[in-house]
């Protein structure tokens, strides 16, 4: 499975350090083109502050939109760090070792572009307060505690905390390199960073244990995330299609149905950009896809029972938002075309890429099928919120539909920038490939000869 | 040059005191010699231990017990009211949930070259033997099952909802060629993946078995092409049998249980169920080769390191399976619908509150710790003890779910609670929620029947096949050796593509 051959440590640590301590000739203007569209959203939220939620396509019926849409769906992205980083490194997958810290990193900064949407979404910021503290003071009065809208913060932020946790203690051995390669100001911040990290071996053993330990702590927080953000649909009996059991499993399978997706793109532009070759290879690239078709199988039988029991209740409003989702009508927007959109670039289009071996290698080809999923997915949440809200009930004064207008489109879009910027940040200050990671891998490595073949294999603890 | 050193892990460092702890030992991994591997366990099938005979006994025992006590119902009650049916139906289900995932795991650990996987992969196959049985199981159970609608003497059609959508076809044909389907695809797999131990195992028996060698394996000659046609072969099939297995088991949960209960309108009980089976097939493949290991004369083929590593998975089903009944739980139980409430009062809370949380105990609460625990895990008593409480429990979920759905189906209306079917607006209440419901001696008979049926057929297939994979043991112990690295000894484990 192997195929990479093993490379002297001191070319490890100049490979993988090349994007802290050279600058390429794209990174500043790519960066600045970022920043400027990051801007330009941040500008226009000034403006929804000041002019109200009106100039959005929110109205009195479809209080959830794009801003929601979107928190959902990074919240999504960031289920790929753990996913990546504790399941295979409990597994002891070999293959897991140059796709872990991209993972972790890109977790760890969708989460945070997914909390500012919500903020975003309230059209008062200011009010978030009221998440926390007593919005009467004076008379006590303080937030539901039993509403998930309340569990979600709570949740979300334990995510990113023991996610930051999880990233720190795994760069420790990696600060320490670039502590003893930098000079002047940023060799003090590294020496901070480093935390007097030697490398003897107790410290290896502690930084072990401890890896292991925050892997198996932070499965359950990773599920209960994306669990308690379905339930902030699941629990709402008023609008019909939201109220399924299934909501925490679909949500957390589908989460990590575009998270690996969006680490296997990440890992392909950044094996691109800095020409790391030799550490992010096809036989990743290949496994990574494999696992993809896994997950992308089970998230689909979770799609088909949500709509199946959907329609098993035979209750009449909630088949007319089902025929809303898949029925051709009268109604504005074409839902039930954007739903065969979805399934097709979420589902059969990406799998059908995934399947054969030589395509699973063709990074073009990989690269589609993982946009292709995470275009797909931000549709699902759009389509499986939307239209329950938009659905006609039995007074007029209760329909609405909901267009989109250029603010959202132009937040949400910014978001993207904005995750991506940071990436490039980290990348230009913290190695986006674990280096002792790597090394590890080497050491373990070693060969059996079977018949007259050397076949690559790896010393196991256990 | 000092810190590139610094930053190496020092893996030998760490395995050496790992090494000094016991994280590696003979024990462990196993690695039998090659060569006298099939006459081994040629002789090991000869001579039966005596826990072989017992279970064979036992078995045999159980299943004359079951059969008597089915008879005794039918004759007695008959299958008009289908709430005298319920125990039989948690039973079968039982045995169809075990026995359908059980060869599902030899097939998705080979995907995943698990080499862990090989001692056990033959027990997991063997199960598809049981998979025939389900088939005459699921007979009677079908002929209990009440019709989706009928037409009243006023001429009023009346419906229960069911995953048919009253169209009013017959879901037993269906049903039947699904699990019919199943079966014949687990016992392709086994076949597929015991025919080079077949030909292999020619020249060492004599009678009914080299004749039975003979005419299934008659044509291996183990050729190049033979071999990418086997396991080419088997990774369709596994693929195949895994979809299968999922689609029977969402048939056979809605139909038989789900549709059964007035209101019942749940999206995660198939996916739920699911979980459950695949927990229920790993303990019960831990716990058939635990006692090969302990007791049946296997312990040098058997290694430790299958349940060490299998119950990292069984913890993993485990923690799902409760994740999966909190899911349930808590959207019903915010929801704080009328309908919903009365389903949870009914299955958890009321009729069925002790046996729901002596399920939890069982599935949940006692193994749980078992499966955390390094030191019980490692020693290999840890998972099949496990094993053990979960398999409880998980008859104890059957019944629960099964047995109480056909007890909740009103008897009046022969399971009918949609009034008429063209008014598909609110679905029945189950309120006040209906009394548990206890089986009586034929239902416990029956259900002793049906695990006793699981024991006799399992050991006449380990008395006609070879109860380990040898190709794959021999393939194993080619990709594996113990080599030094730096100062301590260490398995080395090689995955070819």
């Amino acid at each position: 499975m192997q195929e990479g051959k093993v490379l002297p440590a001191a070319q490890v640590n100049r490979d993988l350090l090349r994007s802290i301590m050279e600058t390429p000739q794209w990174f500043w203007p790519v960066v600045s083109i970022l920043g400027l569209i990051v801007l330009a959203a941040a500008i226009t939220v000034g403006i929804m502050i000041n002019t109200g939620l009106g100039i959005t396509g929110l109205n009195y019926k479809v209080v959830w939109g794009f801003f929601i849409t979107n928190f959902v769906f990074w919240i999504g992205i960031s289920h790929a760090g753990v996913m990546l980083s504790a399941i295979l490194r409990l597994a002891k997958a070999e293959w897991r070792r140059p796709a872990t810290r991209a993972a972790e990193v890109l977790t760890i900064f969708s989460l945070m572009t997914a909390m500012i949407m919500p903020i975003i979404h309230t059209g008062r910021p200011w009010r978030i307060l009221y998440w926390a503290f007593p919005y009467d003071f004076a008379r006590g009065i303080w937030p539901n505690i039993r509403t998930p809208l309340v569990w979600d913060p709570s949740a979300i932020l334990t995510y990113l905390t023991s996610s930051t946790l999880f990233v720190i203690l795994a760069l420790v051995p990696d600060f320490a390199v670039l502590r003893d390669r930098t000079t002047g100001w940023p060799k003090i911040v590294y020496t901070m960073l480093a935390m007097g990290w030697e490398g003897n071996p107790r410290q290896w053993k502690l930084q072990i244990i401890a890896g292991v330990l925050l892997s198996a702590l932070i499965l359950p927080v990773f599920v209960s995330v994306h669990s308690i953000v379905s339930w902030d649909f699941g629990m709402a009996v008023a609008i019909k299609s939201w109220h399924s059991t299934v909501f925490a499993p679909y949500f957390v399978v589908g989460a990590v149905h575009s998270g690996v997706s969006a680490v296997v793109f990440a890992m392909i532009l950044l094996r691109w950009a800095y020409g790391w070759q030799d550490y992010i290879r096809h036989e990743h690239i290949d496994a990574l896809g494999r696992l993809l078709i896994v997950v992308a199988t089970g998230w689909f039988y979770f799609l088909v029972m949500e709509i199946i029991f959907g329609i098993y209740g035979l209750e009449g409003d909630e088949l007319a938002v089902r025929a809303l989702q898949f029925l051709p009508g009268d109604h504005g927007v074409a839902y039930n075309v954007w739903m065969i959109i979805f399934v097709g670039i979420t589902y059969f289009l990406p799998v059908i890429l995934w399947l054969p071996k030589a395509w699973r290698r063709n990074l073009w080809i990989m690269s589609a099928a993982c946009i292709s999923v995470n275009v797909g997915m931000w549709l699902e949440r759009y389509l499986l919120f939307v239209p329950g809200q938009a659905n006609k009930q039995f007074q007029t004064f209760t329909w609405n539909d909901y267009l989109p207008q250029w603010p959202e489109a132009l937040i949400v879009g910014a978001t993207f920038a904005f995750v991506s910027m940071l990436m490039l940040l980290f990348s230009r200050v913290f190695p986006l490939v674990p280096l002792y990671d790597i090394k590890e891998g080497d050491i373990l490595r070693t060969e059996i000869q079977v018949g007259r073949r050397n076949l690559t294999a790896t010393f196991r603890e256990d | 040059m000092a810190s590139e050193t610094q930053a190496h892990p020092p893996s030998a460092d760490h395995g050496h005191d790992a090494h000094e702890h016991g994280h590696f030992g003979p024990e462990m991994w196993v690695i039998p010699e090659a060569t006298g591997l099939v006459a081994e366990v040629n002789e090991k099938q000869r001579t039966t231990p005596g826990i072989f005979r017992i279970v064979f006994f036992a078995g045999a025992a159980l299943t004359i017990l079951g059969i008597v006590g089915f008879v005794l119902k039918a004759v007695t009650v008959g299958f008009s009211d289908h709430r005298a049916w319920g125990f039989y139906v948690a039973a079968f289900a039982f045995v169809f949930t075990l026995t359908a995932s059980a060869p599902l795991a030899a097939c998705a650990f080979r995907f995943t070259k698990s080499h862990w996987r090989r001692p056990l992969s033959r027990i997991a196959e063997i199960f598809s033997l049981v998979s025939i049985v389900n088939i005459l199981l699921f007979i009677p159970a079908l002929i209990a099952l009440p019709d989706i609608g009928v037409m009243t003497e006023s001429g009023e059609q009346m419906v229960r909802r069911s995953i048919w959508f009253q169209e009013l076809v017959n879901p037993s044909g269906w049903l039947l060629a699904g699990m019919i389907g199943l079966s014949f695809c687990s016992v392709a797999i086994l076949w597929l993946a015991a025919l080079p131990d077949m030909a292999q195992s020619r020249a060492h028996v004599s009678g009914f078995r080299a004749s039975l060698y003979g005419k299934l394996a008659g044509g291996w000659y183990g050729t190049k092409r033979q071999w990418q046609v086997q396991k080419g072969g088997l990774a369709i099939l596994g693929a195949l049998y895994f979809m299968m297995v999922v689609f029977v088991q969402f048939l056979v949960v809605s139909d038989f249980a789900m549709a059964m209960i007035p209101g019942w309108k749940d999206s995660i009980l198939p996916p739920f169920y699911t979980v459950i089976s695949f927990q229920g097939g790993l303990a019960a493949i831990l716990l058939v080769a635990y006692v090969m290991r302990r007791w049946g004369g296997y312990r040098e083929l058997i290694g430790q390191a299958p349940f060490w590593a299998a119950s990292k998975v069984l913890l993993g089903l485990t923690l799902l399976h409760t994740y999966h009944l909190f899911a349930f739980f808590i959207t019903y139980w915010y929801g704080r619908l009328e309908v919903e409430q009365a389903i949870l009062n009914y299955l958890m809370f009321d009729s069925y509150l002790g046996l729901f949380w002596a399920q939890l105990f069982f599935t949940f609460f006692i193994p749980f710790p078992i499966l955390v625990s390094n030191h019980a895990r490692r020693e290999g008593w840890g998972a099949p003890l496990a094993a053990v409480f979960i398999l409880i429990g998980l008859m104890l979920w059957h019944i629960r779910i099964f047995a109480a759905a056909f007890a909740a189906a009103p008897a009046a209306l022969g399971g009918l609670y949609y009034l008429p079917s063209n008014a598909f607006s609110f679905p029945a209440l189950l309120l006040p929620p209906p009394a548990a419901t206890f089986p009586d001696l034929w239902d416990i008979f029956m259900i002793l029947g049906a695990v006793g049926i699981v024991l006799l057929v399992f050991r006449i297939g380990m008395m006609l096949l070879p109860p380990l994979s040898l190709w794959e043991m021999k393939e194993g112990s080619m990709y594996q050796r113990v080599d030094t690295l730096i100062r301590g000894r260490y398995l080395v484990l090689a995955k070819p593509e």
